[in-house]
């Protein structure tokens, strides 16, 4: 069974899930609401980068089968997605008065306004970035596995943004405030961090990967105005399973609930060899990492990391 | 009557006198005019549940969609021409399917999600909603899919003397004047046909109409009842509530449970209404139209949730007159201007869109408790009488 290729599949989806959950994860700890927006952040930096990308053509060499103008595209897009977010904190978020769940509707505002702008300027049908599809890589075809260089590569860069937002957390200054203002905002505040910086610094990481996400989610799919809210309620579903506000549970919930949603067609054919398991298609992938989560709210209402902050 | 209050008056007040007067011009017809006014008594129904919900206990539901959808599958099942599962019956069958089913979902959604943090149910219902759009997609052998439930009859359909009504009634012909100051202006007015399509739609308007004023009623003797008491407290101090001894888990239960029949039976109406129920009419977007109702009139305030469907209706129907009547290019060129111009009057779809985004926006920022934010609902009828003696 081609179940090794599936488990290849999960873990490049796997890839633009982290990147995702962790943003969202990092925001719900620091600035304390499930900001609905985030998936439409997502398609600002991946249309940003589209927009780079179509400016630079393919410059420079190719590294794993993409030029580097793509990499320059991507960088640019994390930039407009960070730009746009920090923005909108300041201008929408920061003034209002209302609770969390005042945020948590605002941003739902705040979604549809970037996903109607980036309607009005590129329509609503699907674009492709302008780079040729790679055949599955030689050597691994034998043991059944099919991934493209471009595959490789964004399993690679979401390894390389990872590890560095590990260290970045753990061993610099603006990690330790980061961490500090997540646990217990009043006490950093007293002790004299400046937690309005940390926020927008949280405000810059967290959008800026979900800006390279969504650049990834562009590449592995298409682009579509529409592509971040799909992708949204998986994102949820990784950040609730890993306990929200832990950055490494989010980590694991994305790589989880990524592996899940490519794993569904293997379902299906245990499906038709036990007469137990439920037959539904892959077109309830994102259905059945939603019940997961539903399941494991029931059992363990505090996620995976057990509502430990970053 | 507050300013806000004088203010809301005035503006349905004109908005309907507007209606009125299209309606006498010819600008619209008189069948659309009642389905508009249709649509505004299911948008008011949906607002309503979810006023129940949100606005009573403070439960955010992201499924309205979803439970209109309920609604309005179960009885399109039962009648549709197009049904792959012929159950028999007719729009009881419908009624009492929907509401049973929509009881069920909002019970499977509470239990997991009622004991945990607020935005948990925010999420979770949001995605279950997809999960029932997505079945509604794909399980074509139940739900035809994509294609949709055509065929639909109207609400008596073979009923006993309700269902030959419209045909028995006499067709009223109006005929055409034009009145106008010569040389200035001309208008034509009335030269309408009112025959058997035109009361079947009016009675499809009684029938929103008692839906709305029978809901108003039980919701407004809730709400003041004991158990709209541990409502409001559990909204404003959830601990206060559980200390006093309330078992607020199951509160909160029985609203999400109410407000969530409330929303089906918009859906069984929208179902007679549009003659035709699609998987289009299950995407979030309409649950954000239903929360626009309710925070822009008011989380708490039935008279706000009916200013709020009103809104609504204003917005969906409004932008597309607008593509009709604005020019598709602006008069006066300014480069940048001209463009963006362009984009918001040839794509409606996301003009309606960025409008819903803003509104949202400003509703938070500028009023977050909303243009009639609920007073007398809050007090007992007779403690204000005594308060103006």
């Amino acid at each position: 069974m081609a179940i090794l290729e599936l488990l290849a599949n999960g873990l490049v989806f796997s890839s633009i899930i982290v990147l995702a959950s962790i943003g969202l994860s990092l925001v719900y700890s620091i600035a304390d609401f499930a900001n609905f927006a985030h998936g439409d952040t997502m398609a600002v930096g991946a249309y940003a980068a589209l927009l780079t990308f179509g400016v630079l053509g393919g410059v420079g060499p190719t590294v794993l089968a993409l030029p580097v103008g793509f990499f320059i595209a991507l960088a640019v897009g994390a930039a407009v997605a960070a730009l746009v977010a920090v923005v909108t904190h300041v201008v929408v978020y920061e003034p209002l008065e209302v609770d969390s769940i005042g945020l948590l509707i605002t941003s739902i505002g705040v979604a549809f306004v970037y996903r109607a702008i980036i309607q009005l300027r590129f329509g609503s049908n699907p674009i492709e970035f302008d780079i040729p599809l790679q055949r599955p890589i030689e050597a691994l075809v034998p043991l059944g596995v099919r991934v493209t260089v471009h595959d490789v590569a964004i399993v690679a860069t979401a390894a390389l943004l990872v590890v560095g937002l590990h260290v970045l957390l753990q061993y610099t200054d603006l990690g330790r405030k980061m961490r500090a203002t997540a646990d217990n905002p009043d006490l950093a505040r007293v002790s004299g961090i400046r937690t309005r910086r940390v926020e927008w610094w949280t405000w810059i990481i967290g959008a800026g990967l979900a800006g390279v996400g969504g650049g990834f989610l562009g590449l592995y799919n298409q682009l579509s105005p529409r592509m971040g809210f799909d992708i949204l309620l998986v994102v949820f579903a990784a950040v609730i399973l890993g306990g929200i506000g832990s950055v490494y549970g989010a980590m694991a919930g994305g790589l989880l609930i990524g592996v899940i949603n490519q794993l569904m067609p293997a379902i299906s054919d245990l499906a038709v060899a036990l007469p137990l398991v439920p037959n539904v298609g892959p077109a309830y992938a994102d259905s059945v990492a939603f019940l997961i989560m539903v399941a494991v709210l029931l059992v363990r209402p505090s996620g995976i990391a057990g509502g430990e902050t970053t | 009557m507050t300013r806000a209050e004088q203010g809301v008056t005035l503006f349905v007040g004109g908005f309907g006198f507007l209606l009125v007067l299209a309606l006498l011009t010819g600008t619209l017809t008189p069948s659309y005019t009642l389905y508009l006014a249709g649509l505004t008594g299911m948008y008011v129904l949906l607002s309503f549940g979810l006023n129940a919900q949100w606005g009573y206990t403070g439960l955010i539901n992201f499924s309205v969609a979803a439970f209109f959808g309920i609604g309005a599958y179960a009885t399109a099942l039962v009648t549709a021409t197009n049904s792959p599962l012929s159950i028999p019956g007719g729009v009881l069958v419908g009624l009492v399917l929907a509401i049973l089913a929509s009881a069920v979902v909002a019970v499977a959604i509470a239990i997991p999600t009622l004991r945990l943090r607020s935005d948990y149910l925010a999420i979770a219902s949001l995605g279950l909603a997809e999960v029932v759009r997505q079945i509604v997609l794909n399980q074509r052998d139940w739900t035809n899919g994509s294609g949709g439930l055509r065929g639909i009859p109207d609400v008596f359909a073979g009923w006993p003397v309700l269902g030959e009504l419209p045909e028995q009634l006499p067709g009223l012909q109006f005929t055409e004047y034009a009145v106008g100051i010569p040389g200035l202006f001309r208008v034509r007015v009335l030269g309408f046909t009112l025959d058997t399509p035109f009361w079947t739609d009016l009675l499809n308007f009684v029938v929103v109409v008692v839906f709305v004023v029978a809901v108003y009623l039980l919701l407004r003797r809730v709400h003041r009842s004991p158990w709209g008491r541990v409502l409001r407290t559990i909204r404003s101090d959830e601990d206060l509530a559980s200390a006093l001894g309330k078992d607020t888990y199951g509160f909160k239960l029985q609203s999400f449970v109410l407000g969530s029949i409330i929303m089906a039976l918009g859906g069984i109406f929208y179902a007679f209404l549009a003659a035709y129920v699609s998987p289009g009419d299950l995407e979030p977007i309409n649950t954000f139209y239903v929360w626009i109702a309710v925070i822009l009139g008011g989380s708490g305030s039935n008279r706000g949730a009916m200013f709020g469907g009103f809104v609504v209706v204003a917005i969906r129907e409004g932008t597309r007159f607008a593509s009709d009547i604005l020019p598709s290019q602006l008069p006066v060129n300014i480069p940048v201007l001209v463009d963006v111009y362009g984009a918001i009057v040839s794509d409606f779809g996301s003009t309606r869109l960025l409008i819903v985004g803003l509104l949202i926006v400003l509703v938070m920022r500028l009023r977050p408790e909303g243009v009639l934010p609920p007073q007398r609902e809050l007090v007992w009828p007779s403690a204000l009488e005594e308060k103006d003696e």
